[in-house]
């Protein structure tokens, strides 16, 4: 089955269109990057899947369904907004943030119940992290945090991922094991994966597809095609030749091992 | 007893003091989590509005300030919402007009020997049972609703686009809780009066969050810092013979800022 389909979507954000004419078609199960610069309308893709957004024209379909039907389920997705969007000094330990990821299961007018628990605990403990279970959340690293907000959307068992730029506040040293660790979840979930990043050299090596948005999309397909000198270039401009470069030989570099 | 403690008005005085910094505290913590003191500080002197249309027309001001607040909540998240006017330029409006309505009001009203003064800077010690039962009524309903919706509330005020795709009505909850802290203000007007209000939204709450590690020790510590200002701060009035509402506020400042010394040393 389709996990999303979009045909000719135009979003258009205080009178300017930010996303034009992208059609997507995405299995289910399936890991779809979608790359591009900041500022190129990555975020607004993921919300207006997600039904945070109204399209003003063209269709989507998360698995048949509009995302305003999705969106009053409140099962489907598990969303990980991007970190500057999550106040840091919020009074929560790392438990209650994963079991917030239940409370559109449980329902409301309903309290967790010792299945709720025993999920929770049981993500945290995919995501490593079930050590720091009563830790404060603003005391972690922004890895543990990215870690501990990702158990939290799991925590839901939703059909789809939507990841906006997961990797920040990881070291570059830690971006290839957090990419690898997503795929472990990709195949032991059986969920499908939608992530937005900016991360051009790194996730070709570990997604199934990618797709190149810049206002509209450059490129979707195998991951490897998409390193080309052309996309490159429509995606990013010209003038950042050399940092392209050295992205792409380090992609080669992760390619090679792995 | 202690003569403090036998007289009538002063025993009323404490009972609407604690239950209505029950009120405050738990309110505070949304208030402070939530950002919303300047808007805490808007709907409490649009109360004042509301209390004018009451002398005004005779009705029960107590009744036409929660309208009338309520109504000023709502007309803010609607406005800004729409986008065309930012929150804090509709806070401000909202703010100036209702205390214009307010002082016409009273300019105009034949009864303008009426208490004022009370509604403006608090009269605890005037309580009528009334009033007393109507706290009670109040601080039932508030965080009755508060902990009947804890789970969606805390989510919304962690992240509203989290809260959307996990299916929770984001916009009729928070529509609740507007309403919840417009009655709320108005209820603490009694005590601390409209100028100060807002202080009792926010002190406790920031100070509870020096210290919380999760929401259920937030709320707690809130509650506690709210009745322990009111009390001290009622007794210190009738000690060094006081106004109690500036006397209250000034000990929940005074607890605030040692609270601070104390997060610093750590």
């Amino acid at each position: 089955m389709k996990a999303v389909e979009i045909k000719n979507l135009t979003v258009r954000l205080n009178g300017r269109d930010v996303l034009n004419n992208l059609f997507l078609s995405l299995d289910e199960g399936r890991f779809l990057g979608v790359v591009g610069p900041n500022g190129g309308g990555k975020t607004t893709l993921l919300k207006a899947i997600l039904g945070l957004i109204k399209p003003s024209s063209g269709e989507i379909l998360v698995f048949g369904k509009s995302p305003e039907e999705v969106l009053k389920s409140g099962r489907l997705f598990g969303y990980l907004p991007q970190v500057s969007k999550v106040a840091q000094d919020f009074p929560i330990r790392v438990i209650d943030i994963v079991m917030m990821g239940r409370y559109g299961r449980i329902g409301m007018l309903r309290w967790p119940n010792e299945e709720d628990r025993r999920k929770a605990l049981e993500y945290l403990k995919v995501m490593g992290i079930e050590d720091l279970k009563y830790a404060p959340f603003s005391e972690l690293s922004g890895g543990q945090q990215q870690r501990a907000s990702i158990a939290r959307a799991l925590a839901g068992e939703p059909k789809i991922l939507m990841l906006d730029e997961p990797n920040t506040g990881i070291d570059v040293i830690g971006q290839g094991d957090f990419y690898h660790l997503l795929k472990g979840l990709q195949k032991r979930f059986d969920v499908t994966i939608l992530m937005a990043s900016h991360d051009i050299g790194t996730i070709p090596a570990y997604v199934d597809e990618i797709a190149c948005l810049n206002y509209t999309f450059h490129y979707q397909g195998d991951p490897v095609g998409a390193l080309n000198e052309k996309v490159l270039n429509d995606l990013f401009g010209k003038d950042v030749d050399l940092l392209h470069h050295t992205d792409i030989c380090e992609k080669c570099e992760r390619l090679r091992r792995a | 007893m202690p003569e403090i403690f036998s007289s009538i008005f002063m025993q009323k005085a404490l009972l609407v003091g604690i239950i209505i910094s029950l009120i405050s505290g738990i309110v505070s913590v949304f208030v402070v989590l939530r950002k919303m003191s300047f808007i805490g500080a808007g709907i409490s002197h649009a109360a004042f509005g509301g209390v004018a249309i009451g002398f005004f027309t005779g009705i029960n001001p107590v009744i036409t300030a929660i309208l009338y607040s309520a109504a000023t909540a709502l007309g803010i998240e609607i406005v800004s919402r729409k986008g065309k006017v930012s929150e804090d330029a509709s806070i401000g409006i909202f703010f100036a007009s209702s205390m214009a309505l307010g002082i016409v009001l009273i300019s105009l009203s034949r009864e303008y020997t009426v208490d004022l003064y009370g509604y403006l800077f608090g009269n605890i010690l005037a309580i009528t049972a009334g009033e007393v039962q109507l706290s009670i009524a109040v601080a039932v309903i508030v965080i009755g609703l508060i902990l009947l919706f804890l789970k969606e509330i805390y989510m919304i005020t962690y992240n509203e686009e989290i809260a959307r795709v996990s299916g929770i009505p984001v916009r009729a909850v928070n529509t609740m809780f507007l309403i919840i802290l417009a009655v709320s203000i108005v209820i603490s007007m009694k005590i601390v009066g409209i100028v100060l209000v807002s202080a009792l939204l926010v002190i406790p709450g920031a100070t509870a969050k020096l210290f919380a590690k999760n929401l259920n020790f937030m709320i707690a510590a809130s509650c506690g810092v709210a009745v322990l200002s009111t009390v001290a701060g009622l007794l210190i009035s009738y000690e060094l013979d006081i106004a109690p509402g500036g006397s209250i506020v000034l000990t929940s400042t005074a607890i605030f800022l040692t609270a601070l010394l104390l997060k610093r040393k750590k």
